[in-house]
């Protein structure tokens, strides 16, 4: 389905209902950079590990990602741009709360929804994240340029099918723009922080988790590619939200 | 109701991607599973997949280690699968025989090494 929620930036989502209705709250899912809900989540088995315990998924491709617009200018990725979407997307379907479960970027934004709209996130998940700057000593000018781990993960994300290089450089300028600061932060929505114990972009999740009072669970043996697909992941995340 | 034993191979994953490395199985030998269940999970060069069951049955034998690379195509998995008995049976009702029915479509995964 699409949705056009803020100017002429038209989103493509899915919603998919719960395999046994029952009457909880929505899980919104938040992909990461350079991929779309279908790779990060629906190929990693998120939707049935969701849906098989009576949720229902809503998962839309981020601007400038997957099916949905891309446009070129820094300022249409400001985070806050994001965050527009993703209520514009909870007022079309007229859903009051969800539980936001992001990934890298994804988390990112889930983190800012819970801040800023906490009446309307119930429980939040931030996977493969932690507060560390993720474009650290690149040159976002010219991204996959250079050789930093951020330069790394660009290169590999920029030649995938369906993928705007130019689109995602604009996305990574406008990220990079407001930079992560932990504080302050979101007040009554219980936070859970999950990573790969060798996912160096989640470094210092433990710690954040620590500091709102949060739970971490480590993924042993898997990095920031592997840890999304992990059963141990899909299954804290399950007992979090249904628990 | 009879049981036939099926493998199922690593699948096509896209992207021109020829191999993958097993992760983590999500069933054991002796596991009994419905179609779509969970079934191993992957990682590619592109991203982690887990790849759901293509059949109901029961899990008799697991072709690849953790950690193993596997190329698209070779065996991952066998099945045994119930069938019915009020099923047609290849050669009693003039049923064409499997190996036929199949389109004759082969994937190259390697260059010939000779």
């Amino acid at each position: 389905m699409t949705a056009n929620l803020a100017g002429d930036v038209t989103m493509r989502y899915v919603d998919l209902p719960a395999s046994e209705p029952r009457d909880a709250v929505p899980v919104l899912l938040l992909h990461g950079f350079g991929t779309n809900f279908g790779m990060n989540w629906r190929a990693a088995g998120w939707p049935q590990a969701l849906g098989g315990a009576g949720l229902r998924v809503l998962g839309p491709d981020l601007r400038g990602h997957g099916g949905s617009d891309k446009p070129l200018d820094d300022a249409s990725y400001l985070p806050e741009r994001f965050i527009g979407d993703l209520l514009g997307l909870l007022d079309e379907l007229a859903v009051d709360r969800v539980d936001v479960v992001g990934y890298s970027m994804g988390s990112r934004l889930a983190w800012e929804l819970a801040l800023t709209a906490s009446d309307r996130v119930r429980r939040a998940v931030l996977g493969g994240f932690g507060p560390v700057n993720a474009f650290a000593e690149a040159d976002l000018s010219a991204p996959g340029a250079g050789d930093t781990p951020f330069d790394q993960v660009f290169r590999t994300v920029a030649e995938l099918q369906g993928n705007d290089a130019a689109a995602l450089a604009a996305c990574a300028r406008g990220q990079a723009a407001r930079p992560f600061v932990g504080e302050p932060r979101p007040v009554g929505v219980p936070l859970l922080l999950v990573s790969g114990a060798r996912d160096t972009l989640a470094t210092g999740a433990e710690d954040l988790a620590a500091r709102c009072a949060g739970a971490h669970v480590e993924i042993p043996g898997r990095d920031h590619a592997t840890a999304v697909s992990a059963w141990t992941f899909r299954q804290a995340v399950v007992d979090f939200l249904v628990g | 109701m009879a049981e036939d034993n099926t493998t199922f191979t690593l699948p096509d994953l896209g992207e021109g991607l020829v191999e993958a490395t097993v992760l983590e199985w999500q069933v054991a030998v002796g596991d009994q599973i419905e179609r779509n269940d969970p079934l191993v999970e992957v990682e590619t060069t592109k991203s982690a997949v887990v790849i759901p069951s293509p059949t109901a049955g029961r899990v008799v034998a697991l072709h690849a280690e953790e950690n193993e690379v596997v190329p698209v195509g070779a065996r991952l998995v066998t099945f045994a699968v119930t069938v019915s008995d009020d099923s047609p049976q290849a050669g009693i009702v003039g049923k064409v025989p499997t190996e036929e029915a199949k389109p004759a479509r082969r994937v190259r995964l390697k260059p010939p090494s000779d």
